[in-house]
């Protein structure tokens, strides 16, 4: 397809004043005679809370907040779900703690050490229960819980057993299907908590306002659904809260909820009735969220024809303290493993576990890395057991065109209508040397190379023909100025993925306008229509989506404005951008000598007084086409240290159509460092005795990738599938989440392939690699 | 939770002494209840965590007469206050001492090579520094000053237990120096960490002499398996004086596992520490008897 | 607490500064000279979001207390270009994709610069070492390091970019 700028490498929006050091974070929001804050978190797991004296902090001068002085409201930080299906069980202050670094009072005050000083000067009294810390035993009957009653919508639910949801699927007979196998496999793994680790820590400026309203600078992916939540926890009107859109030092999803700290800022204003700036230090920020973990059993059946014909999965997650969506987490992992092959007749059993943890939110995937963890082991495990290709397993097996999609779970589905998987696979076969991959029992000497191969996808937004239980729309303002430029006004958050350059593109393209003439305005709550949620992969295929839907109405109103000053039928005119002068013409079809340009129609409208070209609308996507990645990794184990290299990475992706080819590639690349850190270096684990975090809320003991872990940049090719997604802007799906998915496992299947050693667990460390070669674990094969 | 590293919290009084003296007498002046801040990478970290406080702070990093790096004849004297990229960059530690330079060249990352200086590694006191088993193979000594007077500490005396060593609470480190290795000499650094830019899991240092095909003096040291940087002295013996081979080398490298007994934190576990020593060592001792010449 | 006065020379111009003896020179860029392109990300060394040049050389603003700057000449990211002149670095950055949500950006840019400076023609492995104490966890790094190669190529072939 040509296109004049859809699918151009062009500087981003907002690169200028990133390279500048002006681009303002929420962390960078400065209001005159603002206080700050800081919050006063447990050193328990689980407890009571006796008594809190904040008279000595008050004394000091800082205005302080206890649970008894905000809002009594239970809530869920998470609002995607129609209220029905939400699990509600979070204070904005509790009475009861359940995890180290649970916030119990907060303190503002002229200086952060100021009211550092008086946070430290707090008296809490403690009743100490006991703790709960691994999933399994919090299901024991002996153990200690901790909830009696949580909310689903209103309604009061009683908790069992510590469990906090559960979800059962059963599609066909698989016990059946089981039967009819030749070959059944089954196997346990093991993902942990990660931390989101994204640059910029958790932060919220809250601004009282003259007409009893607050105005908010916040680190959010969501701007309309903090205004929400937060006019239904301090009761008030929407129209008086007003949250600005920001660019977010990162996310990956942890802040994809209203963070918890966001209302208990804005009790402090509220209270201090000035300004209050609250920052996450690094410390407080990683008690804060952590990747849900799951242990997953997986049971496959295959016949010696090498065509599944049963799956049974079972998912233990361990969400911590509170339920941040982990309903919808566990539709979703049933979704991503129910889309990845054609299990015929299956299972999917499902168990949210609360413990005394920080609470599990989502971070890149929301439960696809862990469940494609599972099965692109388990799909290799398989091959080798029953000597399948594993490529040629896959392709007999998996979900793709014309097939139905469950993007996120049982109730949105939509039918498949673009698919780059075989493209892929042969690519990427081809580019690593597949023919050429020797078993590990070939392989001799300390340092033993190997390939592994995984597929994965993500759906690209919620949507689907029948609204499920998520909502799912995204909405657009665009407005001609009267020179030809172009305004935009968009509510979807840029993570920095490039959502607002896709967003501009889409605009330029339609309405055939130079990308440089439009600009994303700065907007907020006040000024724009609703916004789900720059989560699910939906930024470009739903936020884009509906910038389209909107630049199509602005493109018949400019036709019906220049029919009356060109005297013509709307029906006969077209748009069409004229290089030499860089304008952007309306002209009679097939006659380009009568015409007008955009600015003039816009400037003459304005001068008879017929209005301004704007639109403004909403638009839900009716699919939630899947955007598939493949993943072929090259490892080299040293077998003496355990230390593993990653020599070569080919990353391919099926996006539909690139809109940024440049971001495009930055995600994948990006999404690969993510990726071989969940796999080989992170998690974030606890103490099991006193429930802290065993790297005490410091980096340091929390390693990510740095430039060194990464491939040489000649050893990273990035391969993009030809597909068009009718039902996309210009053809575009997602990309985002889709990018991590299959890396861990791709990792963990080409350590197989250079050792013999199948890992269960990530992340697979030097340490680990060791021990399971000295302890000569089980070799399979 | 109570730390914030957003901030500095804790109250001090700040002294800056540009000169030797100044400093000397500041330190007996507030004897107990002052800390010395050289590079502040780990001091400031330490008073971040709420680790350590004090009620002078006397910076001492600006003292130009301790910042240098002297190589006369076959000795190198080093001013405590000079910062690792120096060292780093240093063409004569690059070219003679190669364990100092492998393991400068492994530490952090390069904006806290800048601030972090030789000193304050070795006052820090920590099991993992990496600079220490260099300097224990280099049989370094430590001159500490106080308004005492001074007294001269080989390296090896100088660690007592994490954060713990000999250094009075008056006396500055002011100079570490090391002494002639002697001839045909060679030297080497290897160290495992997490991630490229990381405290050693296990780090070690070797240096020897050749005598021919016959290894002469020989020292091993390892950092991050005891309470403090330790050498090997059995493993030492085994290779002194003997006909260099790869059997010699997996035998010292065997015996010096045996007798480590590292720990299992949060970087790594007693196990994986044991079993990487050898091959570490092994490598180190390579690499240390190709750089004196020697063959294998 | 008493305060100090200071002059230091940030971003070529001579300042005088009231400071606390334990305030961290992160917080008076930030704060005080509303300098915000020097970020927080860890407080403790480990994240490089904090970089600025002193003297030419990059540090940590996170754990160097300002009294000990006295004299001495600090360049934040706000120093290396602006909007209307980028600094080349800065434009090769913008080209090459080196930006996703730019919050490591400001601290990689003056790494980058301190590297050339340094090396004016590094090889791959040479910037990747130089910068591993600045994480970035949106781009895997590749952008960054092409962004900064590039740049080096085009100092070395064309030496009347080189700046200053
Ligand atoms: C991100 C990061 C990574 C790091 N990586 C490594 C690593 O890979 N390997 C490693 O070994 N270390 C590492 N460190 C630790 C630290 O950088 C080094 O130990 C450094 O050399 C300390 O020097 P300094 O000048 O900053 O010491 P300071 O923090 O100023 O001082 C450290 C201690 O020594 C005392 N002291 C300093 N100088 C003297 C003196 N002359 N006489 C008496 N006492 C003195 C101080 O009072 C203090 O107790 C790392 C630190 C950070 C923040
Ligand atoms: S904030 Fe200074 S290094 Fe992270
Ligand atoms: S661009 Fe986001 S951390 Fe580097």
């Amino acid at each position: 397809m040509d296109f004049q700028v859809i699918g151009k490498v062009l500087p981003r929006k907002d690169g200028i004043a990133k390279v500048c050091g002006k681009e303002p974070f929420a962390s960078d929001i400065v209001v005159p005679h603002m206080l700050y804050a800081v919050t006063l978190r447990s050193e328990h797991a689980h407890a009571e809370i006796i008594k809190i004296d904040t008279s000595e902090a008050e004394s000091m001068g800082a205005v302080c907040i206890t649970p008894t002085e905000v809002p009594d409201f239970t809530y869920n930080e998470r609002t995607v779900s129609i209220p029905e299906k939400t699990f509600c069980d979070r204070k904005v202050l509790p009475r009861r703690v359940r995890h180290v670094g649970e916030a119990i009072a907060a303190v503002a005050a002229e200086t952060e050490e100021l009211a550092f000083r008086a946070m430290q000067a707090i008296k809490v009294e403690y009743n100490v229960l006991p703790s709960v810390l691994d999933p399994e035993e919090a299901m024991q009957p002996e153990a200690a819980s901790l909830y009696d009653e949580i909310l689903l919508g209103k309604q009061q639910l009683k908790v069992k057993n510590n469990v906090a949801c559960e979800r059962n699927i059963v599609i066909g007979d698989p016990e059946a299907g089981f039967a009819a196998a030749d070959y059944i496999v089954e196997r346990d793994y093991d993902l942990p908590r990660i931390y989101h680790h994204q640059m910029e820590t958790k932060t919220v400026v809250c601004q009282p306002e003259a007409n009893g309203g607050i105005t908010i600078w916040t680190t959010t992916q969501t701007i309309h659904n903090v205004r929400q939540l937060l006019g239904q926890i301090f009761e008030l009107p929407l129209s008086k809260i007003n949250v600005k859109k920001l660019s977010i030092g990162g996310s990956f999803g942890s802040s994809i909820q209203m963070n918890s700290m966001i209302p208990i800022c804005v009790a402090l204003a509220l209270k201090a009735r000035c300004p209050v700036k609250l920052v996450s230090s690094r410390e407080d920020d990683i008690h804060d969220h952590v990747k849900f973990p799951a242990r997953i059993k997986l049971k496959v059946g295959v016949t010696k024809d090498a065509k599944i014909v049963a799956a049974d999965m079972r998912v233990l997650v361990d969400i911590g303290a509170h339920q941040i969506n982990s309903y919808p987490l566990l539709g979703c992992m049933s979704g991503w493993y129910a889309s990845l092959y054609k299990w015929q007749d299956f299972r999917f059993d499902g168990t949210a576990v609360y413990t005394n943890k920080v609470p599990g939110c989502a971070m890149q995937g929301y439960g696809n890395p862990e469940v494609n963890f599972a099965v692109e082991s388990h799909m290799d495990v398989i091959a080798n057991e029953c000597g399948f290709d594993p490529i040629e397993f896959r392709l007999k097996n998996y979900v793709g065109i014309g097939d139905e999609f469950w993007g996120q779970g049982p109730t949105v589905k939509s039918i498949i209508k673009s698919c780059g998987v075989e493209e892929m696979l042969t690519v990427g076969a081809e580019k690593i040397g597949w023919s050429e991959r020797r078993s590990s029992q070939a392989k001799t000497g300390r340092y033993r190379k190997g390939v592994g191969i995984a597929r994965g996808f993500h759906t690209s937004g919620t949507g689907g023909p029948k609204p499920g239980e998520v909502i799912d729309y995204s909405s657009a303002t665009i407005k001609i100025n009267e020179d030809g430029t172009v305004d935009v006004l968009s509510p979807v958050m840029d993570l920095g993925g490039g959502t607002g350059e896709a967003t501009v593109k889409v605009v330029a393209e339609l309405l055939k306008v130079p990308y440089d003439k439009v600009e994303l305005a700065i907007v907020d709550t006040r000024t724009t229509g609703y916004d789900v949620n720059t989560h699910a992969t939906r930024g470009v295929y739903c936020g884009c989506g509906a910038a389209l839907h909107v630049a199509k109405q602005v493109k018949i109103k400019l036709l019906e404005f220049a029919s009356r000053i060109l005297e013509e039928n709307p029906d006969d005119l077209d748009l069409s951008y004229e290089p030499e002068d860089n304008k952007t013409i309306i002209h009679v079809k097939r006659f380009k000598q009568k015409q007008i340009s955009i600015g003039e129609v816009a400037k003459l409208a304005q001068i008879y007084s017929w209005g301004t070209i704007a639109v403004s609308d909403s638009y839900r996507q009716r699919n939630c086409p899947p955007c598939f990645v493949a993943h072929f990794i090259e490892v080299e184990v040293d077998t003496w240290t355990g230390i593993v290299k990653v020599p070569r990475a080919i990353l391919l992706a099926d996006s539909g159509t690139p809109i940024n080819p440049d971001m495009l590639e930055g995600q994948l690349i990006g999404s690969l460092s993510r990726g071989l850190g969940y796999a080989a270096y992170e998690s974030t684990e606890n103490d099991l005795e006193t429930g802290k975090l065993l790297c005490g809320g410091f980096i340091t003991d929390n390693k990510i990738p740095t430039s060194c872990e990464m491939p040489l940049m000649d050893n990273i090719q990035v391969y993009f599938a030809h597909t068009y997604e009718p039902t996309g802007p210009f053809g575009a799906k997602g990309i985002g989440e889709a990018a991590l998915n299959s890396v861990a496992a791709a990792y963990a299947n080409a350590i197989y392939n250079a050792i013999g050693i199948r890992f269960y667990q990530t992340p697979i460390t030097p340490e680990r690699i060791l021990q399971a070669l000295e302890g000569g674990a089980s070799v399979e094969n | 939770m109570k730390t914030n590293t957003k901030i500095l919290t804790s109250e001090f009084e700040y002294l800056e002494c540009p000169t030797l003296a100044e400093a000397l007498n500041c330190l007996s002046k507030y004897n107990g209840k002052a800390k010395i801040l050289a590079g502040g990478t780990d001091l400031l970290i330490k008073m971040k965590s709420g680790l350590l406080q004090c009620q002078y702070l006397i910076f001492v990093k600006k003292i130009e007469a301790l910042n240098y790096l002297i190589s006369d004849k076959k000795t190198l004297r080093i001013g405590p206050m000079i910062n690792l990229r120096s060292i780093e960059k240093n063409e004569q530690v690059k070219a003679y001492y190669s364990a100092l330079f492998e393991a400068v060249r492994s530490m952090a990352a390069t904006s806290v090579k800048n601030m972090a200086t030789i000193g304050g590694n070795l006052c820090n006191g920590s099991p993992a520094a990496d600079t220490a088993p260099p300097l224990l193979v280099y049989g370094a000594t430590l001159k500490l000053s106080s308004m005492r007077g001074d007294r001269i500490v080989p390296v090896e005396e100088f660690f007592l237990g994490p954060s713990q060593t000999v250094l009075e609470s008056d006396e500055l480190l002011t100079e570490i120096c090391l002494p002639d290795l002697g001839d045909q000499v060679g030297s080497s650094f290897l160290k495992l960490g997490r991630v490229s830019a990381d405290i050693a899991k296990i780090n070690v240092a070797v240096c020897l002499n050749r005598n021919g095909k016959t290894v002469g003096n020989c020292r091993i040291a390892f950092g991050s398996v005891a309470p403090t940087p330790i050498r090997i002295p059995e493993a030492e013996e085994i290779l002194k004086g003997q006909e260099m081979s790869d059997e010699l080398i997996v035998k010292a490298a065997k015996a010096a596992a045996g007798l480590i007994k590292p720990i299992t934190d949060k970087r790594s576990t007693n196990s994986y520490r044991q079993q990487v020593s050898k091959v570490i060592l092994e490598e180190g001792i390579r690499s240390a008897w190709q750089r004196a010449g020697g063959e294998l | 607490m008493e305060k100090r006065l200071i002059k230091v020379t940030i971003n070529g111009k001579l300042r005088e500064l009231f400071v606390k003896s334990n305030d961290l020179l992160l917080n008076v860029l930030r704060n005080d000279l509303n300098l915000m392109g020097t970020k927080y990300g860890c407080g403790i060394g480990e994240c490089g979001a904090c970089t600025v040049l002193l003297d030419g050389q990059t540090v940590l603003a996170c754990l160097i207390l300002a009294v000990t700057v006295d004299g001495q000449e600090i360049t934040t990211i706000e120093g290396m270009g602006d909007p209307v002149q980028l600094h080349p670095l800065q434009e090769s950055f913008i080209e090459h994709g080196a930006v996703q949500c730019g919050f490591c950006t400001p601290g990689m840019l003056l790494a980058g610069e301190a590297l050339l400076k340094e090396n004016p023609n590094p090889s791959e492995e040479e910037i990747r070492e130089y910068l591993r104490g600045n994480l970035c966890r949106c781009t895997g790094y590749a952008a960054i390091v092409k962004a900064i190669k590039s740049e080096a190529k085009s100092q070395s072939a064309d030496p009347g970019t080189l700046s200053e």
